[in-house]
């Protein structure tokens, strides 16, 4: 398969990157590490202005109507800045489960608001190291939602949630409102504080079931996009760090010579460049694959996740050692990715996930 | 690029496949079983003149020379079509992959009519006297002597490493004229008929028990200067040019040709570990995983290169990269395969690497090697792309003959 992008899409991602490498601040994200419940709100501000929280959604709900190709490009360029606020991903895996599971009357309700930027959306799937439990703890009774989602990313400062429970007949998707009552956020102490990462507790909280008939299979969707998202974000924060250790290696000396001489160095980076290009060949062609309605969407989406996943930190763990000692201080930003790292590595769930996701496709297909 | 073109390139690849399956039968994978390999190699020559008579060989190259006048993407896609029937191509991909262009492209007129078209059609085999014992990635330390004689050359030395040398009619050869240059400037290109008096072929058993490749030995053997391919001194930017030709685009192989995936899947279905078929095993659907993304990637990035020739844009570095990723992929799939087969694992000396992982579990260390190692495909990438400098090289700009061990 593959593509060339067009002339538009190279416009979205060379504006995207642009913009936020102007507004870059290496120190101003660092104090958001120190301190929780707060994000980078000029990059947010951002994504709704440059209308990148608009992109995936149809223009009938006040959307642009674009694909996952679009999507992927303005999170490569915000995986380049590890940028300062995860809602980005969150609102749009919350969009896609709306419009994968949500009665008419909820998608033009919600989606216009996910659109503008005005309200923020999230997923509330996990329990424990499932991403998707085939049997999850949160009940639904009938439209009260009660139990706790453990991590929420974004859940800090979502203003809705689209959470997997257990209903009377299996698995459901509702909609919950997380600023009614009956819903307590415990804000969690992360190392990479800017994700909003919060415990969601339901004490009766008023939900919305969605028209799902399969939950979790349409939440399985969810996270199949979503980490073609995150691989793309993965990706340009993987290509970001190659960057630093590629421009330190040439002009760090060390007996004599430039280190990046010295092919205990030349080839860790090249090494890096080959992962990275692994990851992005897999990321385009699963996005492409999806915009298209190709066949074989679920194992390129698991290709990207496992690739972007290996990619960024293999870049950012070879990274602080091609930096030497000044790679692992604070005051480099090579930890800012090195935390994104490990923080993207988990959030969908954990490679074993994803291997397991592969293969299971390639069983159901041959 | 105009959907007109890809339409055409489709219509092309379709064409081309049902040709490929109407001659599978005849000369494929199973008429070759149980051949030996002069039976093999016959079949092979029968099935390039077939290539030929059809317009599939020499495909991109001009119709005056014998090709076909097509482009270089008509090419890559016959390539990849014709690699999973396992027709016996093996002993004429060296001959047209790297002697027979630049014959095309160095020699005078006379001797391109000559050798090019019954090298297509396989008649005639070429092989490339490059590698020697003491130069192998260092290929510009090469010691084999080309010593003036009148009109003549007289060329002395020892290759190694050479592919179907003992099949070979002619041989393209890069020898050493001046020690007294650096290494890179002292050497010229040659061609010469593999039974000039002096030339001695011996073949060498590879690890898996294969004997494609040679010791070639050159003893006071007497060339004309008139096959000198292009200027004294020019060797090896001759012997580089060879090296690059269209090679990625020529047919690479995501398995890094060897078994495919679909192969893996079938034996990790079968296979019992624990409980359970070895597919249910985490850690066996870990390696399937790799093996599958690894292999996406670099077909996602051989279309897109492929796209980008057909915008006359230049690819990038998509060939280093698919060597390295590719083979090495393969060898481990085929250390994980041979594990799930057991001890008993059968060994057939027969077997080709494509289709049987013993096979080419055993050839997997030649593949990492051959064309180019890892280690320097990787200083490639950092070089030719990252912009990362180059070794610390003691013998730069030292005349050859005052290099330390070379004297």
């Amino acid at each position: 398969m593959s593509f060339l992008p067009t002339d538009e899409q190279i416009q979205i991602a060379e504006g995207a990157q642009r913009l936020l490498a102007q507004s870059y601040s290496g120190e101003a994200l660092k104090a958001l590490l120190e301190t929780t419940g707060r994000y980078d709100s000029g990059y947010w501000r951002s994504c709704s202005e440059m209308g990148w929280t608009a992109l995936a959604i149809p223009e009938a709900y006040g959307g642009l109507g674009l694909g996952l190709i679009e999507m992927a490009m303005v999170a490569d360029a915000s995986g380049r800045v590890a940028c300062g606020a995860p809602f980005l991903i969150t609102s749009y895996m919350a969009s896609q489960a709306l419009l994968l599971a949500g009665a008419e009357a909820v998608r033009s309700e919600q989606l216009p608001w996910l659109a503008s930027g005005d309200k923020i959306g999230c997923i509330a799937f996990a329990e424990d190291a499932n991403p998707i439990p085939p049997d999850p703890q949160v009940r639904c009774e009938g439209e009260a939602v009660y139990g706790c989602k453990r991590g929420v990313l974004g859940g800090v400062h979502a203003d809705v949630a689209v959470v997997l429970a257990s209903g009377a007949r299996g698995p459901v998707l509702v909609l919950v409102d997380l600023s009614a009552g009956g819903v307590t956020r415990r804000i969690v102490n992360t190392f990479d504080n800017s994700l909003g990462v919060a415990d969601l507790v339901f004490e009766g909280a008023q939900g919305r079931p969605l028209d799902a008939a399969c939950a979790n299979s349409v939440a399985w969707d969810v996270l199949d996009r979503a980490a073609v998202v995150v691989a793309a974000a993965q990706t340009g924060g993987a290509e970001v760090c190659t960057a630093m250790a590629r421009d330190y290696a040439t002009t760090r000396r060390a007996f004599g010579q430039p280190i990046g001489r010295f092919q205990a160095i030349k080839h860790k980076i090249a090494e890096m460049y080959v992962a990275n290009e692994i990851a992005k060949a897999n990321c385009l062609e699963a996005a492409l694959r999806l915009d298209n309605r190709l066949p074989e969407f679920t194992a390129l989406a698991a290709a990207a996740r496992l690739s972007a996943t290996q990619a960024y930190d293999f870049a950012t763990r070879e990274g602080v050692q091609v930096l030497g000692a000044i790679g692992a201080t604070w005051e480099s930003d090579m930890h800012l990715h090195m935390r994104r790292a490990r923080s993207f590595a988990s959030v969908l769930g954990s490679r074993f996930v994803w291997e397991d996701r592969l293969v299971g496709a390639l069983e159901t297909s041959s | 690029m105009s959907a007109a073109i890809l339409a055409e390139l489709e219509t092309y690849r379709a064409t081309a496949r049902s040709w490929l399956a109407a001659h599978a039968g005849a000369y494929g994978a199973a008429a070759r079983t149980g051949l030996n390999e002069a039976q093999d190699l016959e079949l092979g020559r029968r099935w390039m003149a077939l290539k030929h008579d059809h317009g599939y060989s020499g495909i991109s190259w001009p119709r005056d020379m014998g090709g076909s006048g097509l482009s270089p993407l008509h090419q890559a896609i016959f390539a990849q079509e014709e690699l999973p029937f396992d027709f016996p191509i093996d002993y004429f991909t060296i001959s047209l992959g790297q002697p027979a262009p630049i014959m095309m492209h160095y020699a005078p007129e006379v001797a391109r009519r000559r050798f090019v078209k019954p090298a297509l059609r396989g008649e005639q085999i070429w092989c490339q006297l490059f590698s020697e014992p003491g130069a192998g990635s260092d290929l510009a330390g090469l010691r084999t002597r080309a010593t003036r004689d009148g009109d003549d050359w007289i060329i002395d030395g020892q290759k190694l490493w050479t592919s179907w040398a003992q099949y070979s009619d002619y041989a393209v050869l890069v020898a050493r004229h001046d020690p007294s240059l650096p290494k890179h400037k002292g050497l010229t290109f040659f061609w010469l008929d593999m039974r000039t008096p002096g030339v001695t072929v011996r073949p060498i058993q590879l690890a898996d028990g294969s004997r494609h490749v040679n010791e070639v030995f050159l003893d006071q053997v007497r060339i004309p200067d008139t096959q000198r391919l292009g200027q004294i001194g020019d060797g090896f930017a001759v012997a580089m040019h060879t090296l690059i030709i269209e090679r990625y685009a020529a047919g690479a192989d995501e398995t890094g040709y060897g078994p495919g995936l679909g192969l893996l899947l079938h034996l990790a279905r079968s296979a019992r570990l624990g409980p359970g078929a070895a597919l249910d095993d985490g850690r066996v659907r870990s390696a399937v995983a790799e093996a599958y993304r690894l292999q996406q990637a670099l077909a996602t990035a051989r279309s897109k290169a492929f796209l980008e020739v057909a915008n006359q844009r230049e690819p990038g570095s998509e060939g280093a990269i698919h060597k390295l990723v590719s083979v090495r992929a393969r060898q481990r799939m085929s250390e994980l395969a041979v594990d799930l087969m057991g001890p008993g694992a059968p060994h057939r000396r027969d077997a080709r690497a494509k289709h049987d992982w013993v096979a080419s579990w055993l050839s997997a260390p030649t593949g990492r090697i051959a064309g180019g190692t890892d280690e320097i495909l990787l200083n490639t990438i950092a070089e030719k792309v990252l912009g990362l400098p180059q070794d610390h090289r003691p013998d730069k700009g030292i005349p050859f003959s005052e290099i330390p061990s070379r004297g």
